[in-house]
């Protein structure tokens, strides 16, 4: 009996575990769920390594998700990493379980219904009362529901009645010790239990809000401390992002005829080439030509549009790149040499951007015709990068024009918001009649939604 | 058959396989629970040695099949032996005229036909490739599909029905199920992403660099003549030059050739000026040893 109440313990932890992690969002499906429970019958709980490694590979297939399951686990399955803080929460939960069953003399039906119900409640709760609010006020939002819904029957109205109770010896001054009435001691651990559904909630949902957080900030407002979290950030969805692209890469099979193939299955009908097969067609992968404004003004954009696409270098046939303020320079090589943080760094070390002052697009755009025109072909994407403030100068629209009609497609990612692209020194619109798009793009989230688009239409 | 995480740990050791206990809980689960690993990592840190050690120790046959573009299941699975099919009808046309010579008209002569076609159908013609090999071996055997990333997705999909009810079904004979179950052994790196449906079905395992303890008891084991000072500064300098942002990290192996080297070097102290000049071993770009050399100070604290 003690064993079989030990091991339904240990199940409800698993199961609250798995919506940790899918609060901050690791998909499991059943069928790990089942796999899950299969292993574990296996393994001795008690070895801590061996349980968390048995949890990851049933439950973790994509290799970015393990820093975030290593979160939710420390942090759920340890009061941050101090084990004595993790046998105390056990205990206290152990108890507040009793406590609930004892005073208040349910069955164990009784009280898994309870708890069934308080799960139910908390999790169809908003976050911000979720987190807001104290245990106590969240049990009472709780059976004020229970007592007004019909359905619920005993349940509300005992958990009401005790609640009703409590209240009326806490108005009178007289406290549990008095009467027979255990009541308090209920309401305090059912609060208990409330307390520690809404820590665990608590772990992944933060992870997730904190990477929503920094996914929809805008660039420029991204704090100096915040920018090393971004770049992890970054190459974690950006490699789910190329995960996702590669998988979609889809093939065409109206090649030319597979002489090799067709020839050797012939033999099979005797020498008749009965059946033809064709020479898969792959899409072809496109070229990416990238340029970059580095000025002040759109510096750290430009350099997340970098680390991103490098990050999906793969996925592209040809990545060249280029940077400019007034001078436009081929920074492809650093690239091809380095690791794409280190080389974002090297750019403001040995390149001279500037001629004169400030960013002057004009200038950029002939130099570029005139010394790299050879990038374009008619399967490059040519990707701008910048604000299109010109400082008052020659526009240098034929140039731009002639980079159109060579390439692909001409797009524009315009950090500035809309109703700013013509104000002050911007020419943004002027560009924007030659592009196939411009488009406003501020955060991390947009830029990477504009990539995925980009290989849907190609 | 390991009968515990320890018992997989020290198996794999006797074949000079150095597990984590990470490693070795999910290989010990896998095979109770005879269910595919999929292993993934970073170039060179030992993926494909986990199964060939694995099939050592458990005594297994090991049936491996390297994955590449544009593998089909006639490479994989089987082929029908087209040459042999005609050879024996060739042969056997005196045979066959006289079981159709008292049919009288042509439908009923095919009709008598139809009935013998098994003969040429049926496994005395089947040439078996790797995966149904694995399925029909009457001893267990683990199915080793390396760099799973490279192979396309169609044979990724005609993969699933072995990955989780390990059999095959061949149209002209029907499913052929395994009796004793294979172990199956993924490995990618990661060119490509896999299916979910693949992934549900096995247990995942990423194998990272190893810690330093653990790659130091690797180089012991892999270089034994590489003295203990010696190879505390390698693991330790390797480790350190991790932390850098190269473009090719170093991996296991790297660590190994490094050791190797300079022992067959006579050298017994790693310092600065060695390290620097045998940077070469463990750093495949240019621009990564010019950015360890100008990191030398720290990585190399002799």
């Amino acid at each position: 009996m003690a064993a079989a109440h030990d091991a339904s313990a240990i199940q409800t932890k698993i199961y609250e575990f798995m919506d940790v992690l899918r609060d901050a969002s690791i998909n499991i499906s059943s069928d790990e769920v089942l796999s899950l429970f299969h292993a574990l019958s296996h393994i001795s709980l008690l070895d801590k390594s061996v349980f968390r490694q048995t949890l990851k590979t049933t439950l973790v297939k994509d290799y970015t998700d393990i820093p975030i399951f290593d979160r939710c686990f420390d942090e759920f399955f340890s009061g941050g990493g101090d084990p004595q803080i993790d046998v105390v929460n056990a205990f206290r939960e152990m108890h507040a379980r009793d406590t609930v069953r004892e005073r208040g003399g349910m069955t164990p039906e009784e009280m898994a219904g309870i708890e069934e119900a308080l799960a139910d409640f908390i999790d169809r709760l908003p976050d911000e009362i979720l987190f807001e609010r104290s245990p106590e006020e969240i049990l009472n939002l709780m059976i004020d529901e229970l007592a007004q819904a019909e359905s619920s029957g005993g349940l509300g109205q005992m958990l009401f009645n005790v609640r009703n109770r409590n209240r009326a010896a806490a108005g009178s001054g007289q406290r549990a010790e008095e009467g027979p009435d255990d009541m308090a001691d209920i309401v305090n651990a059912l609060s208990a239990l409330v307390n520690r559904r809404q820590s665990s909630k608590k772990i992944g949902t933060q992870i997730r809000d904190r990477e929503d957080y920094l996914l929809n900030k805008p660039i420029y407002q991204i704090k100096p401390e915040e920018i090393r979290e971004m770049r992890e950030l970054i190459k974690r969805f950006g490699q789910k992002l190329k995960n996702r692209i590669s998988l979609r890469k889809k093939r065409v099979k109206h090649g030319g005829i597979d002489i090799k193939r067709t020839l050797r299955t012939s033999l099979q009908y005797g020498g008749v080439p009965f059946k033809i097969f064709r020479k898969d067609r792959r899409i072809d992968r496109p070229q990416l030509v990238v340029m970059c404004d580095i000025s002040g003004s759109v510096n750290q954009y430009s350099r997340f549009m970098l680390l991103l696409a490098y990050t999906l270098q793969s996925l592209f046939s040809k990545v060249r790149s280029f940077a400019f303020i007034s001078n436009i320079v081929e920074i492809t090589p650093l690239f091809m040499e380095m690791d794409p943080e280190r080389a974002l760094n090297s750019i403001f070390e040995d390149t001279n951007f500037t001629y004169g002052w400030g960013s002057n697009y004009g200038r950029c755009f002939d130099n570029f015709m005139k010394d790299y025109s050879d990038s374009l072909t008619r399967k490059t994407t040519v990707l701008v990068l910048g604000d299109g403030r010109n400082n008052h100068q020659d526009p240098g629209l034929d140039s731009f024009i002639r980079i159109r009609e060579r390439s692909r497609n001409l797009l524009w990612l315009n950090p500035d918001r809309k109703h700013l692209w013509n104000w002050a020194d911007s020419i943004a619109y002027l560009y924007r009649e030659y592009c196939d798009e411009m488009k406003e793009v501020n955060n991390f989230l947009d830029l990477s939604e504009f990539i995925d688009k980009l290989f849907l239409d190609l | 058959m390991f009968d515990s995480v320890k018992s997989t740990i020290e198996g794999l050791a006797a074949q000079k396989y150095i597990a984590s206990e990470e490693i070795a809980t999910t290989v010990y689960l896998a095979l109770k629970m005879e269910k595919p690993i999929l292993v993934e990592g970073p170039a060179g840190v030992g993926k494909t040695e986990l199964g060939k050690c694995i099939a050592a120790a458990l005594n297994m046959d090991l049936i491996r099949l390297q994955c590449y573009e544009g593998l089909d299941e006639s490479k994989a699975l089987y082929e029908w032996e087209y040459a042999k099919q005609l050879l024996y009808t060739q042969i056997l046309k005196d045979k066959l005229s006289a079981i159709m010579q008292h049919e009288t008209t042509m439908a009923k002569a095919v009709e008598r036909l139809s009935q013998e076609d098994d003969v040429f159908f049926s496994n005395k013609f089947l040439l078996p490739r790797p995966i149904l090999k694995a399925i029909t071996s009457p001893n267990r055997t683990l199915l080793l599909l390396d760099e799973i990333d490279k192979s396309d997705s169609e044979f990724e999909a005609f993969l699933l029905e072995v990955l989780s009810d390990f059999q095959v079904s061949i149209p002209e004979i029907g499913t052929i199920r395994a009796d004793t179950k294979p172990v199956v052994f993924l490995t990618s790196n990661n060119a490509r992403e896999m299916s979910d449906a693949l992934k549900r079905r096995c247990l995942h395992l990423y194998i990272d660099y190893p810690s330093r303890e653990l790659e130091e008891r690797i180089v012991s084991l892999k270089v034994p003549q590489c003295g203990e000072k010696l190879r505390t500064d390698v693991v330790r300098a390797v480790h350190k030059i991790r932390e850098l942002q190269l473009k090719k990290e170093p991996s296991i192996s790297e660590t190994l050739d490094w050791a190797q080297a300079l022992v067959i070097l006579g050298i017994n102290d790693l310092t600065h000026d060695v390290a620097v000049e045998t940077l070469n071993f463990i750093l495949k770009y240019e621009k990564d040893i010019d950015h360890a050399k100008k990191h030398s100070k720290n990585i190399f604290v002799h």
